[in-house]
């Protein structure tokens, strides 16, 4: 698996930004990583490394937050971005994988 | 599954009168019927005939600010009733909002109570707009707006009196190019348009309303609505379509009006799962026995505000693609909780 930030994430990222209403750039870094410049701030977002026990790491000013998946990597940008978002505190059960 | 129809639409607008000319129709002999009136005294109520005994009258405020619980207590006694045999066994349920309601809540109640959902289901949700006011009704008042976006069919009321202005076909379009839209004659309509037959489990999301908003084309209109479908070809993973419901309800909340769906789920290519959201709060999903028709692309519709196609199609990109790498990969994709596996 290549430890680019794969390109499904980066448009997400980018489409991201303009859905929140938040004025941005998402660019790829030599790295494979994906720096975020928005609101004055810069974050960055890896892939996590294979022994740690989530998928992204959104780091900023040296302080790295792991995220499990796309939906937590959404949620940690979007805060680290904008400061008064307060995500919907919803969990959604898995959907039962056949009918009952 | 008992079906519930819910009747909105702004004050005058013609609801009690569709309501009153449906039940008079035979098919509609073994109905419920709840009403919601604002103010002390009630009057819709007595202009509605019915025989039944399962009838009732909300007159304790509008059904969304205040009886969302009373909603569930009369459903519930509703149904003890029907069982005990103290009320005819009604067939269907037909809940008349006040003109002012916002329907979400109503939903919300249908939908969120476990109870309740285990033996009603939503049949959809009819909105009447009055082919006189309606377009300034719309102009200046947000519940009237609010009630055609989370329609699943427009009724189209008083055209006896004046045809409607291409302005208002133009402006409902905009708003909810998902719903289908009814003339009334006379305060008439078909009663099967009220109670769809359950092919697609209430979602409303036959071809003509994918064509529909084909040719919408999912932009926002810059206005307070956007509507717009998902449509997928190749089925869903069942975890990515979980992903994808808690990151719209997490970063849309209230902004999402409305969401209904026919899913292929990849886990159950024979049976379509029926998904249904308002605002927050999904139900669980219903499994269809067969597909309703030869189509079996996945056609999801949201209503909401600031929607954007654009990146509800990056998500679930993301997602999928998540999806397919996670099966060389022992990391869980959902934090552990309550329902969680």
């Amino acid at each position: 698996m290549s430890q680019a930030v794969p390109d499904p994430v980066l448009e997400l990222l980018a489409r991201s930004l303009a859905a929140w209403g938040i004025a941005g750039e998402v660019q790829r870094e030599g790295s494979g990583g994906v720096r975020l410049e928005a609101a004055g701030r810069t974050l960055r977002v890896a892939r996590a490394a294979p022994d740690l026990p989530f998928r992204w790491t959104v780091a900023e000013n040296g302080r790295t937050r792991g995220c499990m998946g796309i939906p937590g990597l959404l949620r940690t940008v979007r805060s680290g971005l904008d400061p008064a978002w307060r995500p919907v505190r919803l969990r959604i059960a898995p959907l039962p994988l056949v009918p009952p | 599954m008992i079906p519930v129809a819910v009747l909105t639409g702004f004050l005058g607008s013609g609801k009690t009168t569709l309501l009153s000319r449906l039940l008079r129709s035979p098919q509609f002999s073994r109905t419920a019927v709840i009403i919601n009136e604002l103010g002390e005294v009630g009057l819709d109520h007595e202009l509605v005939e019915t025989s039944e005994e399962s009838f009732v009258e909300l007159s304790t405020g509008c059904l969304c600010c205040t009886v969302r619980s009373d909603l569930v207590l009369t459903l519930e006694d509703l149904l003890r009733r029907r069982d005990a045999g103290t009320v005819p066994a009604f067939e269907r349920v037909a809940i008349e909002t006040s003109g002012l309601a916002d329907p979400a809540p109503i939903l919300h109640a249908l939908m969120g109570d476990a109870r309740l959902a285990a033996r009603l289901g939503l049949a959809g949700v009819a909105a009447t707009v009055d082919a006189v006011n309606g377009l300034a009704t719309l102009a200046g008042r947000p519940e009237a707006v609010k009630q055609v976006a989370l329609a699943d069919r427009l009724v189209l009321t008083k055209t006896d009196l004046a045809p409607a202005h291409p302005a208002l076909h133009a402006r409902l379009a905009a708003l909810n190019p998902a719903a289908r839209l009814i003339t009334a004659s006379f305060g008439a309509i078909d009663p099967a348009e009220l109670f769809p037959p359950a092919g697609d489990g209430g979602a409303g999301l036959g071809a003509d309303t994918a064509a529909r908003l084909a040719r919408n084309g999912g932009h926002s209109h810059g206005e307070e609505v956007a509507c717009f479908a998902l449509v997928r070809e190749a089925p869903i993973r069942a975890v990515a379509l979980t992903l994808l419901l808690e990151a719209l309800a997490e970063h849309l909340g209230a902004g999402l009006l409305r969401l209904k769906g026919l899913v292929n789920v990849a886990e159950s290519p024979d049976r379509p799962a029926v998904v249904h959201g308002v605002q927050h709060v999904f139900h669980p999903p219903a499994w269809l026995e067969r597909w309703p028709s030869a189509d079996r692309r996945t056609r999801l519709v949201l209503i909401g505000f600031g929607l954007r196609l654009d990146w509800v199609e990056a998500l679930l990109a993301a997602l999928e693609a998540e999806v397919e790498e996670a099966h060389a990969d022992p990391r869980p994709l959902l934090p552990p909780g309550p329902g969680r596996r």
